[in-house]
Parts: structure tokens; sequence; C-alpha cells
């Protein structure tokens, strides 16, 4: 074989033995999805639209400052990250234990299972939503009625309506119904990739099968896991689909999300506080993969 | 000889039986015991499904009351309103009388848009991330990794962030640029199906060019190579050859492509108005805390919108759950 070897001249940009023309579709794309709205933003969040004139006016500071001292957006943003804290441990601590479960030998019809599980995911948010205002319906709702029965909730305080003390708590079902599984086929796939040696070599230690997992496949599973967690971050600090079908974030603000309210913010042409919210939850998600890729030394 | 042998034989066999047979039993029930756990998680997910899916083929009193009646005669009348169109005053056999119109419910030319938007944003998002993608892996250039770093960084973007600048960048281009073009009251982006097919490209091509770098990480160099030892230019090594041996990856990176749009929602209903409504901006114009919420109606709603996609799922299965931890296990 002879080897080919790129020879230390200028390749022109256009060339296809140089990279960008290949990435330039890509760049262009991604640049008026990220760059122009990251500048755009920046730019409004010092003006505020006038709809009688239909144009921008400079404010500056106006806007940060509202936002800061808005009591409104102050709550939403400490409603994301307890909905999102909450959401992520259930649906990891679920997903390991269900993988688990399904990783067992001597499961039967594993696929038919696997299958059943899987649906979850392909339901479009907005329509598992509807589903859920069904099922949580404080009169009839299935859900509603063994929460009930089970003495977790009052039938004075319903899962949506009355002061709202539970609404996150029908939020947080829908999402655990969908995203668990999620979690779970990923870490499946993860113990189904898991190397033999060090497990049979604690299984011949004589290690019990809670030591096994602990001390064998966790440690094992950590990267998969550190990545699942990531996207699972990323998806939940956007959250506004289950709120925007099931409570619109009400009652009384009580799950409202920082997305939801950028959206409430849009439809009622509050154009420059949209801008800064926007920059605020750039920061926000930048500020938390980047501690979170540190923290778990995540690599791609 | 059967005569000549020795009991003490006959003891052992005897014991080795009853070892097997206290060895099968144990295997029995540990099989019976996996398999339940099992059968039970996945029935708690699937339920829900289900138990909606019966709401759209039961009169309306037989859902709205506590207990429910779980199982009546079918009726389809729901599916007439929602999948045909057709008037949606049954009243007497569904137990109520519409709050709307006929229209109102007719979910199949948002179905129509959703498969169409799905198939072709799917297409050109594979198309442009699959030479992306080969780029990435096989040339390394200055700045690369931060090129990575960044495509990734968009993937992990939250779309709020977008949904202001794009709706006005769309409306602005409208009445600006291509309104002294092709005339006043022309929509080229907002609300028309180019400007919904290009959100959900952009949305779809971070993760697809990522994964599709890691499956040509895995093809050897050699092939290129061998190909361009025989005359090939780079881009006839890429089209000719090498890309045929990434087509499981395109696979699984199409199907989540297709996924991720079918659900998408805050940007796709910041772009659209009435024209090119995808299944979940429809299934949004409800209001499900009215009164009079048809229950009915909106479960045949979700089911004719579920119902193809779950076969889609099932068919590919092996190759979503093989994309979604592509990603995962190679992190």
């Amino acid at each position: 074989m002879t080897e080919v070897h790129a020879h230390k001249r200028k390749i022109p940009l256009w060339s296809s033995d140089g990279p960008w023309i290949w990435l330039l579709p890509v760049i262009i794309l991604l640049v008026i999805y990220s760059v122009y709205p990251f500048i755009f933003n920046v730019i409004i969040s010092f003006h505020r639209f006038d709809p009688m004139e239909k144009a921008f006016r400079w404010n500056f500071p106006d806007n940060w400052i509202n936002l800061f001292t808005n009591s409104d957006f102050l709550k939403a943003f400490r409603i994301t990250l307890t909905y999102g804290a909450i959401a992520l441990i259930v649906e990891l601590v679920l997903g390991i234990a269900i993988a688990l479960a399904f990783d067992r030998s001597r499961v039967k019809l594993r696929g038919l299972w696997q299958s059943l599980f899987i649906l979850p995911m392909v339901v479009p948010p907005v329509i598992a939503g509807l589903m859920f205002r069904f099922l949580q319906n404080a009169d009839y709702g299935i859900i509603s009625n063994i929460l009930y029965a089970l003495g977790v909730i009052e039938r004075s305080e319903p899962l949506i309506g009355g002061t709202g003390r539970n609404v996150l708590l029908a939020i947080l079902i829908a999402d655990i119904w969908q995203w668990t599984p999620f979690v779970a086929l990923i870490v499946l796939a993860g113990l189904k990739a898991l190397p033999h040696e060090p497990l049979e070599a604690a299984i011949v230690d004589g290690a019990n099968r809670w030591q096994l997992f602990w001390e064998v496949k966790l440690p094992l599973l950590r990267s998969v896991l550190a990545v699942v967690i990531l996207f699972r971050i990323v998806d939940l600090l956007r959250l506004f689909d289950y709120v925007a079908i099931m409570t619109s974030g009400g009652p009384g603000g009580n799950s409202e999300t920082i997305s939801h309210y950028a959206y409430r913010m849009h439809k009622s042409i509050e154009w420059g506080m949209v801008s800064v919210i926007g920059i605020v939850v750039l920061i926000l998600a930048i500020v938390v993969t980047n501690v979170y890729m540190r923290a778990f030394k995540v690599k791609f | 000889m059967a005569v000549t042998q020795l009991p003490a034989t006959g003891v052992a066999q005897a014991q080795t039986k009853q070892a097997e047979r206290v060895a099968r039993a144990r295997h029995r029930r540990e099989t019976i015991v996996q398999t339940s756990i099992a059968a039970f998680i996945a029935l708690i997910f699937f339920l829900p499904i289900v138990y909606w899916f019966l709401v759209s083929v039961k009169p309306l009193p037989y859902t709205m009351t506590w207990p429910p009646v779980i199982l009546s005669e079918p009726i389809f009348d729901w599916y007439e309103v929602v999948v045909l169109g057709m008037d949606p005053n049954i009243g007497a056999k569904t137990g109520i009388v519409f709050n709307g119109a006929a229209g109102d419910y007719y979910v199949i030319p948002s179905l129509v848009n959703s498969i169409l938007i799905g198939v072709l944003s799917t297409i050109i998002a594979i198309a442009i991330a699959t030479p992306a993608a080969y780029a990435l892996s096989r040339f390394h250039f200055k700045r690369r990794s931060s090129l990575i770093a960044w495509i990734l960084s968009t993937r992990m973007m939250p779309p709020v962030v977008a949904m202001f600048p794009l709706f006005w960048l769309y409306t602005q281009a409208d009445q600006r640029v291509f309104s002294s073009i092709f005339g006043r009251g022309t929509s080229v982006l907002y609300d028309s199906l180019l400007g919904v097919l290009l959100v959900h490209v952009v949305i779809n091509l971070p993760l697809s060019t990522l994964l599709l770098k890691s499956f040509f990480d895995d093809i050897p160099t050699d092939l290129d190579e061998a190909a361009m030892v025989d005359g090939c230019t780079r881009w006839q090594a890429f089209s000719k050859v090498v890309w045929h041996y990434a087509l499981p990856g395109m696979a699984a990176a199409a199907i989540l492509a297709f996924i991720t749009s079918w659900n998408e929602f805050l940007l796709t209903l910041t772009v659209t108005r009435t024209q090119f409504r995808t299944v979940p901006v429809f299934g949004s114009t409800f209001d499900v805390s009215a009164a009079g919420t048809e229950w009915g109606a909106l479960a045949a709603v979700s089911t004719t919108a579920m119902v193809p996609v779950f076969i889609f799922v099932l068919i590919v299965q092996r190759n979503l759950v093989r994309g979604l931890t592509m990603g995962a296990i190679k992190g």
C-alpha cells in the first residue's frame, strides 16, 4: 500500500481536500439557529417593543432590572430547578432499577416487554399532556382516584386545580412516565456491554448481588450514566410542553417554568423581556452543563 | 448388569436426580419471578395508553364517571369525527353535543403535515450531516475539537433562546424581502412548509452529525485511501465508497431525527399559524380545562396520531436503541 501524504500546501477553502466545504451547510444552519439568536437577543434585550409605533425603543437597563425583581420570573426559575432536580433523581433511580430487572437472565419474552416499554418515548409530549389531563382529572381521573385512595393527596387539593399545591406532582408523573424508559434503555444497553472479567472475578470473590451492583456494575456504568444525566438535564431545563398543555403555568403560577414564562411574554408582545430570558436561560444552560461536564469529566 | 449393581450407586443416582429436580424447580421459580417483574413494569408504562385508547371507543358518559366503565360495546363515532371530518353532532350515541365546528377535531391534515415534515426534514438533515460528519472524522484541522464542542453546545441550547429571533427573522424576511419580490402578503418562511422544515432540519443537525461522526470513526481509513490510490478524489471516495459503510449509522440517526421532529412543539408553534400545523400544534388548540371537554374526540385524535409511529418504532426498534445508546456507550 502506498501511503497518501497530504503535502504541506495551502488547500483552497472550496476544495474537497479540505474540511470546510463539507461542513459549510451545517455551519451556516447552526449559525442561524444559535449564533444569530444570541447576538439578536443581546441587542433586543436593551429595548422594549412599542406596539403602537411597531418599533423597538432603547430602554436599557429596564428589562434586566425587571427580570431580576420580577417575582413571577424568580418563581419560574425556582420551579424549573426544583422540578428538574426531582424528576432527574426519580428517573435515574427508577431507570437503573428497571434496567437491572430487565437484565436478569431468566426473563422470558424480553423483546415484547421492551417494546411495550419503549412506546411512551415516542408519544409526542403534547399528546401525553392531553392523556394525563384526562387521567388526572379531579373527579373521574384514574390516577387522581388511586392517589386519593392511597392518601397521597386530598380530594380538596386535586392534582390539577385547587390552590396548585400538587400541580408539580401532576407534571412530574407525566415526565417520569415519558422519560424513565429512555434512561432505562440506555442503562440496559450499558449493562449488556459490560466486560465479563470484573463481574466474574467479583462473583468468585463471593460478592453478593448488592455488592456486585454497587461496587462493580455502577462504577463501570459511570460514563454511560454521565451522558444520560447530561441529556436529561438539558431536556429538563427546557420543559415546556406538559405545562403548556396541562396547566398553562397555573394554578397561581405553581407550575410556571422558565420556557413557559418566556412563551407567555412572547404572546403578550413583551419581546424585550423574551430576549432577556433567552440570554439568562442560555447562561444557565452553559453554566449547568459546564459544571456538570467538569465534575464528571464527560467527554464526547 | 442391573442385577449386580451396587445399592450405593442407586442411592447416589437418586441423590443426583433429587438435586436436579431441586435445581429445575428453582430455575422455574426464578423464571416466573423475573418474567413477572419485567411484565409488570412494561404493563405499568403501557396501560395508560390502552386506557386512553379505550376512551376513544366509548360514549362520553361512560368515561366521565368514577368508577368508570372500562369496557363497553365499542362505538366508532369519535373516529368518524376525527378521521373522516364528519359533523360532530352525533349527540344521541356519544351523549354530548359538541361545542366546536366540524373541522375542529379533523386530525388528518395535521397528521399529513407531521409525516411530510418529519420525512422531508429527516432526509435533508441526514443528507447535510453525513458529509459534515465524514469531514469531522477524516480531516485533522485546526479548531476541529472546538468546532465539535460548538456543534454539541447547539444541541444543549434550550429552544426558547431561538424562539423569538427565528419568529422575527421569518416575519421580517417575509414582510420586507419576499413581499417586494413575490408581491404583498407572501409567506415564504412564516407559516410555510419551508420555514417549518428549516426549524426541523436545524434541531436535528447537531445530534445527527455527532452520531454519524462516531460511525465514520469506526470505518477504517484504508477504504478511503484505497479509493484515492485508484484515482478517486476525496469527494468520490466518500460518495462512491465510504458512505455505504455508514448506512447503519444513517438509519439510526434518521430514526432519531424523525422522532425528534415528530415530537417538536415549541418552535413549530412559534413559526406556524394555521397552514402547517403539526400534530402537537394541532393538539395544543384544545382547551382541556373547559367543562365540556370532548375526551372521546381527543382520545381518538391521540390514537390516530400514535398508531403510525408505534408501528414504525416496533419495526425499527433495534436501530432506535442502537442510535440512542451509541453516544452514551462510547462517551
